[in-house]
């Protein structure tokens, strides 16, 4: 196992540790320790079936896993439900996207905007003056974000009417409405066009600015190497090189295991 | 006829407010309920015993409790018995699964508890079931006049439009939102903050106490509560309401009603009747079995989708960029309405930068 280190000093907010997942019999994350400090931007790469999505999955809530723990700013957030982790700053999009069809893009945003607030009943009936105004706020930031985006023309479309690279984006938005502290990205530029993939780079890298731990999954090294300050390679499983972009692509063991 | 039409006109009503209740558990929020007369029952049941007077030893009928309560205490109270037992199956039935799971769990509970009803004498007196419910009002009107008949079905519409200001609120809130975001997405809905159990359960219980109230006015109305007239299939009439009329849409919901519940249902009893005994009313479950089948294959949306939520509705001014491509403008980029005073982006990780 090789031991993970975060850059000097920096406390991490996310710590996973001895994180075992199965399928049925079958483990897919088999004893992975990571830790990720805010601001800064981990990246994941390995082959098809390293386990890296279910890894995705055992830290947003998705998935239990069998053994092991998460940790969010020291709080052991293992067992907590995906929404209660939501409320705790844990954000992420999917490897298939995950767009509500049936609503429009700018309904999309707001249900990030408003989370659990928008969800609560009591809070839509009997506090109606004090969703008013954070729905005024969530409208405003949707505006933004969709014009940032440059899906006006869309924003009153069904998310199913969209095409597949937009429907990432309106999930790459839906993050944005939220204050994530611990962001998880599986595959986040798969389908985007380049100069909006371009865009979305920025976007990472400026969320990570903020203080925002970032975990993202992505195939695309340029990606990688252009967005993540350290990176660790998966394989069935496991954790089997860490550190800096130009440091993995030369080790061994990735040499072999997945460059081939 | 004049008596007839307003016979129509109160089973109309109530088959609406059946088909909201359901809409807002099927349209809204995705659960296949298949189980979605037995609420009614419930609700009917409720008002039934409630209204019937304590048994005595001389009560040709066996039943549960037993009460005088004024017709609206018993109205509410077939609210509170359709959303009593809506919680206790929803307990359960509304954890995370497959709908389709859902679904054949729902199916298979409505016709255990049919069965059960219709078996047991003890408790709900078998098929037998309840007769003999006084109908209100009688002090004021004569309960077996045209008259009373037309102050009824003016009591069941004036109820009709409580019940879809509710619903109408209801669906169009953040809360109606997020309903509709977990059903297109659960694990989505639920990765942004929405308790997607909770959700479900509270509309499963709001829709319980609407079905509980459609059957107390049905109860009181029929005056009489019969097992066989709980059956599954009504529950899937009322599905092909919705399917025909607009799933998520409630006045598209009105207009399948009225073409299953009233053309369909109601029409050929007028008919003359033709063939053996039942075969009319087996065609009719025939027709209304296709029609589901029509427009599950045609338009799975129904004759009048869903109400698209503009974003202009919600109190987003134009869009920024009119054209894709424009650089943005200052003075359009400030939304209009309540938003104005809040500065774009004035919280969190999305501030400034719309200069890109
Ligand atoms: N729902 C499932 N049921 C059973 N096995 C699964 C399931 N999902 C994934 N697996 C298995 O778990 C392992 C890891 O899958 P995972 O999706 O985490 O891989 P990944 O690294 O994200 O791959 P990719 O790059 O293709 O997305 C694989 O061997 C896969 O076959
Ligand atoms: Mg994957």
């Amino acid at each position: 196992m090789i031991a993970v280190q975060t850059p000097q000093g920096a406390r991490p907010l996310v710590e996973v540790e001895d994180l075992v997942v199965t399928y049925g019999g079958v483990r897919a994350v088999d004893g992975v320790t990571l830790s990720v400090a805010a601001g800064e931007v981990l990246g994941i790469v390995g082959p098809n079936g390293a386990g890296k999505s279910t890894l995705l999955a055992a830290i947003g809530g998705q998935m239990r896993p069998e053994r092991g723990h998460v940790r969010l700013d020291g709080a052991d957030i293992t067992r907590l439900p995906p929404h209660r982790r939501a409320r705790r700053g844990v954000v992420r999009t999917f490897q298939d996207t995950s767009e509500f069809g049936r609503l429009t893009v700018f309904e999309n945003l707001l249900v990030a905007g408003l989370g659990e607030q928008g969800a609560s009943l009591v809070a839509a009936t009997l506090g109606a003056r004090a969703q008013g105004r954070r729905t005024a706020v969530a409208v405003a930031r949707a505006t933004e974000l969709i014009s940032r985006f440059e899906l006006d023309h869309l924003r009153d479309a069904y998310a199913m009417e969209l095409s597949g690279g937009q429907r990432r984006l309106v999930e790459v938005m839906r993050c944005l409405m939220r204050e994530p502290r611990l962001l998880l990205l599986d595959e986040p530029t798969v389908g985007v066009a380049p100069h909006l993939s371009e865009q979305l780079r920025h976007e990472y890298r400026r969320i990570a600015a903020s203080g925002v731990a970032v975990l993202m999954i992505e195939h695309v090294l340029e990606v990688v190497e252009a967005v993540c300050d350290r990176v660790i390679v998966m394989e069935n499983g496991a954790v089997i090189a860490e550190g800096s972009f130009d440091e993995v692509m030369q080790s061994k063991a990735v040499q072999d295991a997945y460059l081939g | 006829m004049s008596f007839y039409i307003a016979t129509v006109v109160v089973i109309f009503g109530i088959d609406v407010l059946a088909a909201w209740a359901l809409n807002l558990q099927y349209g809204l929020a995705g659960i296949p309920n298949f189980a979605f007369i037995v609420f009614q029952a419930a609700g009917a049941y409720t008002a039934a015993i409630l209204t019937l007077g304590p048994m005595t030893a001389s009560s040709a009928q066996t039943y549960i409790g037993g009460a005088h309560v004024p017709f609206v205490v018993g109205l509410i109270a077939s609210m509170a018995g359709g959303a009593a037992l809506a919680a206790v199956v929803g307990a359960f039935a509304m954890k995370r699964m497959r709908a389709d799971y859902q679904a054949a769990i729902l199916l298979i509970l409505a016709l255990i508890l049919n069965q059960f009803v219709t078996t047991d004498t003890s408790l709900f007196n078998g098929t037998s079931g309840l007769a003999n419910i006084t109908r209100p009002l009688g002090s004021l009107i004569n309960p077996n006049s045209t008259g009373w008949q037309w102050a009824y079905a003016g009591l069941v519409w004036a109820l009709c439009a409580v019940v879809l200001f509710v619903v109408q609120r209801l669906s169009r809130s953040s809360w109606g939102r997020a309903l509709r975001a977990q059903r297109d997405h659960d694990a989505a809905a639920a990765a942004l903050g929405c308790n997607v159990v909770a959700l479900k359960l509270q509309v499963f219980v709001i829709g319980g106490a609407i079905a509980g109230l459609s059957g107390g006015l049905l109860v009181f109305y029929l005056q009489a509560w019969n097992t066989g007239t709980w059956g599954y299939e009504e529950t899937l009439a009322i599905f092909v309401s919705i399917l025909i009329g607009g799933v998520a849409n409630n006045w598209g919901v009105i207009v399948g009603t009225f073409l299953v519940q009233i053309v369909f249902v109601e029409v050929p009893n007028l008919l003359p009747q033709f063939g053996y005994i039942g075969l009319v009313d087996a065609l009719e479950w025939i027709v209304i079995g296709l029609l589901w089948m029509i427009a599950i294959a045609f338009r799975p949306q129904g004759v009048i989708p869903e109400r698209r939520v503009r974003a202009a509705r919600l109190g987003a001014g134009a869009p920024i960029r009119a054209v894709p491509g424009e650089p943005p403008s200052r003075a359009a980029s400030r939304p209009v309405g309540s938003a104005q005073q809040v500065p774009l982006g004035a919280a969190g990780p999305v501030s400034g930068s719309s200069e890109q």
